[in-house]
């Protein structure tokens, strides 16, 4: 054993390769995924578009979670002011930082990239931050 | 040490008790989820915990002591100056032992063991390290001991208490150490010394000195690593991580019972102790 160690538990999948990058560089978007579908549909979103601009950019890392739970529920969002996020079963999480113009998540396998871009995205960027959880 | 805040929000009407754990993490955000109904959402940038639950997750009082205290030092302890090392953390006299190994070398066996024999306990499985002063402090949290079914050979008291299913999904023993084994518990202790557990076929025991680069590229290695999001609490992470890796530092090698393991180590300590307050 010597000097750092090559290799690091990744429990939570934070280190999951993105190679799908695109970046639209009149609204400031970029996305990344693992997942081209996804990849494609939130670049050509109309709402992650018209957020960028509102926002003055917007940064979305959504991954492919291929281990995750494929469990059916409805939609909940948490809201504390700051951070909204968005569960779909166990399986899908949407996190949306609007003071970092940041969309982060975790897609189940059993969600249509299709469903993420037309529903999810859509849901939680319209909701109106509160200073409570819903 | 730093400071966080926790809004939870509980929907009465939800019965569902905590599930199955489930962890998810992008940039500066970590999720967990206990099923449906419970679900935790970590700030480490803001310091900040905010869940929704269920009625029963609410009143399940044993939930939030044994699991979420624990994992909420685990996630947030980054940003608020407490680095998790896993180690078990024995302390006898006002010395801390630091017990390191891979899973399944023993330490939580050892560590009941030591209690038997007279240290106090801290933890079994990962301590939480800080820095104070000149010094570093170890913490113990209120997780139970986790011992795997065969311990059961080995500690009599067990024998009343049934297997679970653990948050990594073994079947396991999770007992409270006080109450099973009634050893004396310690919140926190300063570490004098940290030992790598490594068991053996053959009955006997051996010490022999580990270098700081060995013990640092353990102790690094069996942490997640940070997103560059969070490079401030990384560099801390390893400043910290650099204090534990420079203390007197052994291999320990041994085979036979946990109690032989235990008498083995503590006439270690009592040795050195000696050499320290001669």
């Amino acid at each position: 054993m010597t000097n750092e160690p090559r290799w690091h538990p990744d429990l939570l999948r934070r280190f999951v390769a993105t190679p799908y990058i695109f970046r639209k560089y009149e609204s400031a978007i970029s996305v990344e995924s693992n997942d081209l579908e996804i990849a494609l549909g939130v670049r050509r979103s109309d709402v992650v578009e018209r957020q960028g601009r509102r926002a003055g950019g917007l940064r979305c890392k959504l991954i492919r979670d291929m281990t995750g739970p494929a469990d059916i529920s409805e939609i909940s969002i948490i809201s504390n002011g700051t951070l909204q996020v968005l569960c779909l079963g166990r399986g899908t999480i949407l996190i949306h930082d609007p003071e970092r113009s940041e969309l982060l998540g975790f897609i189940a396998p059993n969600v249509k990239a299709k469903e993420l871009v037309s529903s999810l995205i859509p849901a939680l960027l319209s909701h109106k931050a509160k200073n409570d959880l819903l | 040490m730093g400071r966080f805040s926790m809004r939870v929000v509980v929907d009465p009407s939800s019965t569902e008790a905590a599930g199955q754990p489930h962890f998810r993490g992008l940039h500066h955000v970590v999720t967990a989820s206990f099923g449906n109904s419970n679900m935790f959402v970590f700030d480490i940038l803001r310091r900040t915990l905010n869940a929704v639950v269920s009625g029963a997750v609410a009143r399940d009082h044993l939930f939030w002591k044994e699991k979420l205290v624990p994992i909420t030092l685990g996630v947030l302890g980054a940003a608020m100056g407490l680095v998790p090392v896993h180690c078990a953390c024995l302390e006898s006299k006002g010395d801390g032992l630091l017990i390191a190994g891979v899973s399944g070398a023993g330490k939580s066996t050892l560590s009941v063991a030591l209690s038997e024999g007279g240290f106090n306990y801290v933890s079994d499985d990962w301590t939480y390290i800080s820095q104070r002063h000149a010094g570093i402090v170890a913490h113990g949290t209120s997780a139970p001991v986790k011992l795997l079914p065969d311990a059961v050979k080995h500690f009599q008291g067990l024998q009343r208490h049934s297997l679970q299913t653990s948050m990594n999904g073994e079947l396991a023993y999770e007992v409270d150490i006080a109450e099973t084994f009634g050893a004396q518990v310690e919140r926190e202790c300063e570490p004098r010394w940290l030992v790598f557990l490594e068991r053996t076929q053959h009955a006997g025991s051996e010490f022999t000195p580990m270098s700081s680069a060995e013990a640092r590229s353990y102790l690094n290695s069996s942490v997640e690593k940070l997103p560059h999001q969070l490079s401030e609490a990384a560099a801390m992470r390893e400043r910290t991580i650099e204090c534990v890796s420079l203390l007197p530092c052994w291999r320990f090698r041994y085979g036979g019972i946990p109690q032989f393991a235990a008498k083995e180590l503590r006439e270690f300590v009592v040795n050195h102790q000696q050499e320290v307050y001669a």
